[in-house]
């Protein structure tokens, strides 16, 4: 009869109970949206190392970046590989450029040299056809989703980077990283565009055979090479991360946003909630007259807070389902972890319930003998 | 009012109600034993019901009738155990609650008491079979069938038939306190305590409610009382009370006897 009770007076107060849901859709959707972008954001930062292929990655002394100022000499590519725990090492190029667009204008673009034939650290999903277009010597690839900002070129387009000739041999589709456009190209033109010597590069990767420890191979390539940073993928990938959120001001800039959204989402929630009890006083008063414990009253006003979540996050969900198909294959990126939406779930039912505490404690409040006043 | 500083039983002023009841037609179902009830608002503390003894008797209908601001609600609310006395012993069907819990308390009121309130106080969001049924299964738990069948039953007998799934507020205020009458009686309790029932009512619809009240007051079993300001129910009292200034000043058994 409480849970009974409970629903007809959110059915009764229409008006209240929508705005209490509408709190909790702001905070499911807005918070949920923004942590979307966010790990969508946070998964393109290291989507390069991410999707390298390797297990570790050396870097010039003190990065924590995969930055493009990177400066290795090709040498230690030789003395890593003959390591025996080295299944193999590859030198990469990764360096900015300068694509000139059809009105004569530039665009900036990251270029990453890989090395032929194993093309290590190549796109990693292409549009149509393989990765092996890099092996052509002047072939390019372009994200399609960086093709507006590059002017449309077509397939077989010859263009011009950093004043170098290159041909546009195939279309990557989500093979992007956090900033400018990314072009892949094998080393050899990659040196041409870019001007690193044949004797340098900017990052090694390096692959370990099957069951070796990854800390152990790390600290003794960090030995070997004490002139450099030598990081996991796993670590790379987070430093990356951290970077990026407190040098850019991202991770201030989302997590206000997010805060906002639970703000208000609680705001909504408090008031209306609170707003319906003090409109409901004389009938929690009957109800503690007729025998209803403080107990009782809080499981009523617990029932109504969780039963309004439940709506809220369904309809919350709903709207960011929607958000997210819709933003799917577009510039903006969005990804959801798993564990993210049992989490949300969690969260917001906290949240409804700490909405919910302003108007339990008023209710809680209502003396039985008031019924009689 | 009177104003006492510290020790409200050492300086209360005024006559003292002490109204024994003789209990020769039933036994008594609610007994106050010195019962007084202080307000304070932080600084002065005010006795607003002086020690008061009184027996509610089964089978009668006591009326309890005085000006605004003469301590009868207070007496209600002690009785209905709503509010606890300052001073004082509450005895129910010869069980002392004075030291009850809060929860103890509740259980008794929804287990042995009914109420019926000014204006009906049904709650709107509820239709009016859900109203009657609200208080039996308010700790939790589910309406009996039998529980239910008796509600019905009661709206039945009450000329509520047709209103069962209506929301209070597309009744009129007489039907209103007659679903609030079926309220109170669903529980079968032994005590049934009715605030100004027919406050709110015109002439006609206080003769239907008081006659049924009436017509309840005659099982052995149950005491009722009715708090009033309104003389046209005197005639339907077994016992007067009548309260001035936090006392019982006139008791029409006291009278007889």
């Amino acid at each position: 009869m409480r849970r009974h009770a409970a629903v007809r007076m959110l059915l009764h107060d229409r008006s209240t109970t929508a705005g209490a849901v509408l709190g909790v859709v702001a905070i499911v959707f807005l918070v949920g949206q923004q942590l979307a972008v966010l790990f969508g954001l946070l998964t393109l930062m290291s989507a390069l190392v991410d999707n390298s292929g390797a297990d570790i990655w050396v870097l010039s002394q003190n990065s924590k970046s995969t930055s493009t100022a990177g400066d290795l000499p090709i040498r230690y590519v030789d003395r890593l590989a003959g390591l025996k725990d080295i299944e193999w090492a590859q030198p990469v190029i990764y360096s900015a450029a300068q694509f000139k667009l059809p009105d004569g204008t530039s665009q900036s673009v990251g270029i990453v040299g890989v090395t032929r034939p194993g093309l290590v650290v190549g796109p990693w999903r292409m549009a149509e056809g393989g990765s092996d277009v890099l092996l052509e010597y002047d072939g390019v690839t372009v994200d399609k989703l960086d093709l507006a900002d590059l002017g449309n070129p077509k397939v077989g387009q010859v263009v011009e980077v950093n004043g170098r000739r290159v041909r546009i041999a195939g279309y990557t589709e989500g093979s992007r990283a956090f900033g400018p456009s990314v072009m892949f190209v094998n080393s050899t033109k990659a040196r041409e565009i870019t001007g690193i010597p044949a004797d340098r590069c900017t990052n090694i990767l390096i692959k370990l055979k099957p069951g070796v420890d990854i800390r152990r191979a790390r600290a003794e390539i960090s030995t070997l090479l004490p002139k450099t940073t030598v990081l996991t993928v796993a670590e790379l990938a987070s430093s990356i991360r951290v970077y990026n959120l407190t040098s850019t001001g991202i991770g201030s800039s989302f997590g206000f946003s997010a805060l906002i959204g639970i703000i208000v989402g609680v705001v909504i929630i408090t008031l209306t909630m609170y707003t319906n009890v003090l409109n409901r006083q004389r009938d929690f008063a009957v109800l503690r007259a007729l025998g209803a414990r403080q107990q009782d009253v809080f499981a009523i006003i617990l029932f109504q807070a969780l039963t309004i979540g439940c709506i809220g996050l369904l309809i919350g969900f709903f709207l960011l389902g929607g958000f997210l198909f819709g933003v799917k294959g577009s510039r903006l990126p969005a990804n959801l972890p798993l564990w993210l939406p049992p989490a949300h779930v969690l969260f917001t039912f906290l949240m409804c319930f700490l909405g919910s505490a302003l108007a339990m404690r008023r209710a809680l409040k209502i003396e039985p003998a008031s019924a009689f006043r | 009012m009177n104003t006492i500083s510290q020790s409200p039983e050492s300086e209360v002023d005024g006559p003292r109600s002490r109204v024994q009841s003789q209990g020769v037609s039933g036994t008594p179902v609610l007994s106050l034993e010195g019962v007084a009830r202080d307000f304070s608002d932080g600084r002065v503390v005010r006795r607003v019901l002086k020690e008061t003894t009184l027996d509610i008797l089964s089978g009668e209908m006591t009326v309890l009738a005085g000006p605004s601001g003469s301590g009868k609600t207070t007496l209600l609310t002690i009785m209905g155990l709503v509010l606890k006395p300052s001073t004082g012993r509450v005895v129910v069907g010869g069980e002392d609650v004075t030291g009850f819990s809060e929860d103890s308390l509740a259980s008794i009121r929804q287990q042995r008491y009914g109420y019926v309130f000014q204006q009906a106080a049904l709650v709107p969001a509820l239709d009016v079979l859900d109203n009657v049924l609200v208080g039996t299964a308010i700790q939790g738990g589910r309406v009996s069938a039998q529980t239910r069948e008796k509600a019905i039953s009661l709206l039945s007998g009450l000329g509520m038939k047709d209103y069962l799934l209506s929301r209070p507020q597309q009744l009129s205020t007489g039907q209103q306190q007659r679903a609030g009458i079926a309220r109170a009686l669903v529980s079968d309790p032994i005590l049934l305590l009715c605030d100004e029932p027919t406050s709110a009512l015109d002439v006609e619809s206080s003769h239907i409610v008081l006659d049924t009240l009436k017509k309840l007051s005659r099982d052995p079993r149950r005491g009722v009382v009715l708090v009033t300001h309104d003389p046209r129910v005197f005639p339907y009292a077994d016992r007067l009370l009548k309260m001035e200034d936090g006392a019982i000043v006139y008791d029409t058994r006291q009278v007889a006897g």
